[in-house]
């Protein structure tokens, strides 16, 4: 299952969450229009690449809709700002809040669309890596949770195959008996889950569950790679928010929508920004190409 | 209390107080969203550190995992009728049988998990609140009752009753709330009124959902849970 | 220097009138591997349990448990965790975490053991027991028998002392249990480990222990050398004694001399090999004296598994085992091997298990293909005249679980008809248990045609094939069960032809009656034994009144009393007209109770007959009594054939005074 990460998913757990946990906040709370295209940009590429065309045409639709969706919101109930364009049901539409309305929409899509890529690198395990140590207890329990899913999706096929051997099938008969039926095999699944769950804490009590001092093993390494990707971030992040907080970068919507002056330093964080929300693409494409050039040489 | 506790208790009290002042008057007025994510964070919170802090026991931890395991592998399992889902009565269930904590725990558990299975969003944490809320305040409202009687008694029209109401009003508004949040940016009455309204009829089969599975689940489910208890003394304080 | 010692332990339950245990005195020295048996609910797990504090049961009890010279209540709980492994029987049940290495980490983490010396633990164990393939997967897609194994695994990261196994073969098929046992046998051997381990497997067990305990009702009655066991038990009459190794059973019945020399493998054989080399004996001993000579070197030659074409197939069947079984099966491999090299059929391992082997798919080659048509011919005149009573037709069936999968069913044909008991063995994968999802309407099959009691299954609902009287009974009863007592569970199964409650109540307890289970009606069903499971399941399958009922591993997991009552009963129902269709991977009880076996291999039915015409012409994949007697005794099946033939040797007296004899 680790065979087709691709190069960014393999920096160690803490590096990658961090990174989520940046674009996404940062996205969040600062709705400098080119902060979040460049964040929407970022995402939409790395999603790209992670699922390819085929995998875009699937979820980029709903993600549209959305944005569409908060587009129209806002300017519809938000009526604050000095631009009065025109008059809808006797409310003012602005342009302020037009344009408010599209930095959220970015936003929404950008957030979005970083959740996709979320969702197919941190892996469970990844998460149990960073939050193992914090929270014991819950990771354990979150753990097995994942661990029983499958096994009880498994289980409720074989319930339901038994209760048709024995005349109470789920997918025949009136609806009244059916719908019994299927609460049949969930109350059975119910008893035998429980009962059952005995027997796992006796496993743990066996090997020594609830020992004090307990740690939190993981079998991800940080390398010396993570550390600098680690540190680059954490530097860009600074840079970052020094430049927003210190208004090199400000965007105000209300009551008139106002941009600062574009100016080199600005740029720049843009850049800095811009690299940050690359990061994970440049990564993965930098070894492909190392992967190309090692063929190219055999 | 666990020193642990007590900070998050802190950090809790203090913190959502700070965070809306500061918002105020920092005029950070443009991420709601935010702000309201740190809040409903912090709050959740002391309930994750008293459940760390008190260390469960393995049978404990155990139940509780299969417990939300169901409640999530009951989500993916009707989800093609939209809203129509058993996770709210397993999670009311819960608190009325093990106790509040143990409520709070698995709703929040189910919230977070069942995200695994159908994607993370920037709702997760309102989910993982409002199911956890529903848990704890089913806690609240009837763990010390139950306790007494053994069973369900006579407390299962009560519990049907409060699982659709819980579950149309505590998650209904939370999970609406939040998506004001998310589409809006920013909260304004008129934007909240149309998000609840458009957002009655999911909630009502939600509601309806948790009753009639109240209806079908509490008394056998329990049943089982005050065995298991009853055989391995277990969320006795 | 015991490193466990259970003094005077006596034991009851705190509701329990009767001792689970009274008064057991036993020692494991360290090193050993100690065989614990007895009949189911004789207190063995109860035993086990007590050497771990952490698991032990509560209730009442005098004596003392002591491990390491001390008493285990005052040896700490980490040390505990740490120095004692206990793996208990259900594979799924153990397993904590997602992932196969969290699992391998979990007791280390529990110790508080620091992050670079769990690495290297992990990276030891799992080098030792092959898990590097899977290391990084998630559980849900391991086999049974791999979870097993990586239970065995993550206790084995702690680095214990003392392992203890509590039946953890009953929930596998045959080769992942002969797997598991030659692990376990493997850690005793290359790490030291003393092992104590409770199994119904005995063929298998037998030869690998250093030394057994017997159990019976909480007491321990026999403490011997596994060669000894067979004379001691047999001077108590347990049900155990029809348990024991073929080999054993042999050797008793045909009187097996108190005075021999206990390590004498020739006189007191535990393995198909020894006892083999026992009966080659007994037999030479009766041709010297120039009698039938000639009838029994007649045997010897028509034998196919002596000849020297089984050593070419033999080659072919040890390339083969690796390509679906996987590099952790060396252990089969070698007893396969044997095959070749000594003409017996299962010398290292032992046992009916290695039929099984055979059944992975693997040597079923190695039946000469005229062999089978041999069997085939003969039961088709054995079954035209009763055509008219078939209760299942299926014809050319073909099966695959998705579109684009493989085949699982290949062309499936098979009967079965009115009031038999019919049984399908063979190995895992073959389609077996598929066939049975097919037949009960489960599964559609895309080729091929179906009747079950008249009606076709890829066309009637489900409902309609219950009316019609099929029942199916699932392999884990635990599928079955909701109610807090067993009662009201029947009670809801009667509810669809019993309307009114009196007549319900009473047909409840007439079927609680037949399969005798009737002390147990007001028990909660998860608080009995998995055979009173098993048989309150049957019930359920009863009480709907069925004309036709399909079985699927009915057996998994019980010990030998347990199986023969579900046999009688089964056989008893037969007889008052049910037909049964079982399926099985136990050699041993289709060829003792079934009335017609057929092996499926490779997705459809490759060879039928009665079981004795069967598993007489089976060369691996047969009973252990077969492989046993091949090409001495011909056509033997069951121990008792093995003894009928040699007595039936005019010179019976002769044997014993001879053998009396050898052992001078």
């Amino acid at each position: 299952m680790r065979n087709n990460e691709d190069a960014f998913s393999t920096l160690h757990p803490t590096v990658v969450f961090g990174h989520f946990v940046t674009v996404v906040g940062v996205s969040v709370v600062f709705l400098h229009p080119l902060i979040l295209a460049v964040s929407f940009v970022g995402a939409l590429a790395y999603v790209c690449y992670l699922k390819g065309w085929s995998g875009i045409r699937k979820m980029f639709p709903g993600v549209l809709a959305m944005m569409v969706f908060a587009a129209l919101f806002n300017p519809i109930f938000n009526h604050r700002g000095m631009t009065i364009l025109c008059y809808w049901y006797d409310n003012p539409i602005t342009l302020e809040s037009i344009l408010y309305g599209l930095a959220a929409s970015l936003m929404i899509g950008a957030v979005l669309l970083w959740f996709v890529s979320y969702n197919q690198v941190m892996t469970s395990d990844k998460f149990l890596c960073v939050f193992g140590r914090m929270i014991p207890a819950l990771s354990l329990t979150f753990s097995m949770v994942l661990r029983f899913l499958p096994r009880y999706f498994v289980q409720a096929k074989h319930i339901a195959a038994a209760q048709r051997g024995i005349g109470r099938d789920v997918f025949s008969g009136s609806w009244y008996a059916r719908a019994r039926h299927g609460s049949a095999v969930f109350s059975i699944m119910l008893t035998w889950a429980l009962e059952n769950a005995v027997d796992t804490s006796d496993s743990m009590l066996a090997r020594g569950y609830g020992l004090p001092g307990r740690t939190a093993y993981t079998d991800f390494r940080f390398r010396q790679r993570d550390l600098a990707a680690g540190v680059t971030l954490g530097g860009g992040l600074l840079v970052v928010i020094v430049a927003i907080v210190a208004g090199v970068l400000r965007a105000n919507y209300f009551p008139i929508f106002d941009l600062n002056a574009a100016s080199y330093l600005s740029w720049l964080v843009i850049a800095v920004w811009g690299l940050i929300c690359a990061t994970p693409l440049i990564m993965g494409l930098r070894e492909e190409a190392v992967w190309r050039s090692l063929r190219l040489n055999l | 209390m666990n020193r642990r506790v007590i900070l998050t208790w802190v950090l809790a009290l203090v913190g959502i107080p700070a965070v809306i002042v500061c918002s105020v008057l920092f005029r950070f007025d443009r991420s709601y969203y935010f702000v309201s994510l740190v809040i409903i964070v912090l709050a959740m919170l002391p309930f994750f550190a008293a459940f760390e802090g008190r260390r469960p026991q393995a049978r404990e931890i155990v139940i509780i995992a299969t417990l939300t395991a169901i409640a999530v592998a009951g989500r993916a399992a009707f989800f093609m009728l939209p809203q129509f889902k058993p996770s709210a009565a397993i999670v009311i269930i819960t608190g009325a049988s093990l106790g509040r904590e143990s409520g709070f725990i698995v709703g929040a558990l189910t919230g977070f998990v069942s995200n695994f299975v159908f994607g993370h969003g920037p709702w997760t944490p309102w989910q993982m609140f409002a199911y956890g809320l529903l848990g704890f305040l089913a806690g609240v409202i009837f763990s010390k009752r139950l306790a007494k009687t053994s069973g369900l008694g006579g407390y299962k029209p009560l519990l049907i009753l409060y699982g659709a109401l819980g579950t149309f009003i505590i998650y209904g508004l939370l999970v609406d709330t939040a998506s004001v949040m998310i589409w809006a940016s920013s909260f304004t009455w008129s934007a909240a009124k149309l998000v609840y309204l458009s957002g009655v009829p999911f909630n009502l089969i939600h509601a309806l959902a948790s009753a009639v599975f109240l209806a079908l689940l509490a008394t056998l489910l329990t049943e089982k849970l005050a065995r298991l208890k009853r055989r391995y003394g277990l969320f006795q304080p | 220097m015991a490193l466990v010692a259970f003094e005077s332990l006596t034991f009851s339950y705190p509701q329990g009138k009767r001792e689970v245990l009274s008064d057991v005195n036993a020692i494991l020295e360290p090193g050993e591997f100690v065989l614990l048996i007895g009949e189911s609910g004789c207190g063995k797990t109860t035993l086990l349990r007590h050497l771990k504090t952490a698991l032990t049961p509560h209730g009442s009890r005098l004596g003392t448990v002591r491990f390491d010279e001390r008493l285990l209540t005052a040896v700490s709980s980490a040390e505990q965790a740490r120095r004692i492994g206990f793996v208990l029987q259900n594979p799924d049940n153990q397993i904590v975490t997602d992932k196969v290495w969290h699992e391998l980490a979990f007791g280390l983490e529990s110790l508080g053991i620091e992050q670079a010396v769990i690495r290297r633990r992990v990276a030891e164990m799992a080098s030792f027991f092959g898990v590097g393939t899977w290391y990084h997967r998630d559980v849900a897609t391991l086999s049974g028998g791999q979870k097993q194994l990586l239970n065995l695994a993550a206790v084995m990261t702690l680095q214990p002392d003392l392992l203890i196994l509590d039946e953890p073969t009953a929930q596998l098929d045959p080769i992942a249990a002969m797997e598991f046992l030659a692990a376990a046998k493997r850690i005793n051997d290359e790490i030291g480990t003393t092992v104590l381990v409770s199994e119904h497997r005995l063929e298998t067990a037998f030869p690998l222990c250093d030394r057994v305990l017997v159990m019976n009702a909480g007491r321990l009655i026999v403490d011997e050398l596994p060669r000894n066991v067979g004379r001691m038990l047999a001077k108590t009459s347990d049900p155990m004694v029809a348990a024991l190794p073929t080999a054993v059973k042999l050797a008793l019945a045909l009187g097996a001399n108190s005075g021999a020399d206990l390590r004498s493998t020739t006189e007191n054989p535990i393995s198909i090999r020894e006892g083999r080399a026992y009966l080659r004996k007994k037999l030479s001993l009766a041709c010297s004296s120039q009698v039938e000579v000639a009838e029994v070197c007649a045997g010897i030659a028509t034998s196919p598994s002596e000849t020297p074409a089984a050593d070419v197939d033999v080659a072919g069947v040890a390339t083969k085992m690796n390509a679906p079984v996987g590099e952790s099966c060396a252990g089969a491999v070698c007893a396969v091997m044997d095959v070749g090299e000594g003409g017996d059929s299962a010398a290292g391992m032992g046992g009916s298990d290695v039929a099984d082997v055979a059944g992975a798919g693997v040597a079923i080659a190695t039946i000469s293909p005229s062999g089978l048509r041999d069997i085939t011919t003969r039961t088709v005149v054995t079954t035209r005249d009763r055509e008219a009573t078939s209760v299942i037709t299926a014809q050319d069936v073909w099966f695959r679980y998705d579109k684009n999968g493989d085949d699982v069913l290949r062309g499936v044909d098979l009967k079965v008809y009115q009031g038999e008991f019919a049984c399908i063995v063979g190995g895992n994968g073959g389609g077996k248990t598929t066939t049975l999802g097919v037949l009960s309407g489960a599964h559609k099959p895309y080729r091929g045609k179906l009747s079950v009691l008249g009606l076709d299954p890829k066309k009637a609902s489900g409902l309609e094939l219950f009316r019609a009287g099929l029942a199916v009974l699932p392999q884990d009863p635990q599928t079955l069960f909701m109610r807090n007592t067993i009662a009201d569970d029947l009670g809801d199964a009667a509810a669809q032809h019993y309307k009114n409650p009196d007549e319900r109540r009473s047909a409840v307890r007439d079927a609680a009656t037949t399969v005798g289970i009737t002390q147990l009606l007001e028990r909660h069903p998860y608080d009995v034994s998995g055979g009173e499971k098993q048989r309150a399941a049957l019930a359920m399958a009863l009480l709907t009144r069925p004309k036709l009922l399909l079985l699927d591993e009915p057996t998994k997991g019980m010990d030998n009393p347990v199986k023969t009552r579900l046999a009688e009963l089964l056989q008893q129902l037969t007889a008052d007209g049910l037909t049964i269709l079982m399926v099985s991977h136990d050699v041993e009880f289709a060829s003792v109770y079934a009335s017609r076996c057929l092996l499926f291999f490779d997705g459809s039915v490759v060879a039928e007959g009665t079981p004795r015409e069967f598993f007489a012409g089976n060369s691996f994949y047969t009973t252990a009594a077969n492989r046993l007697g091949r090409g001495l005794v011909p056509g033997a099946v069951n121990v008792t054939d093995l003894v009928t033939y040699c007595r039936s040797l005019p010179l019976k007296a002769t044997i014993s005074q001879d053998a009396n004899g050898g052992a001078r």
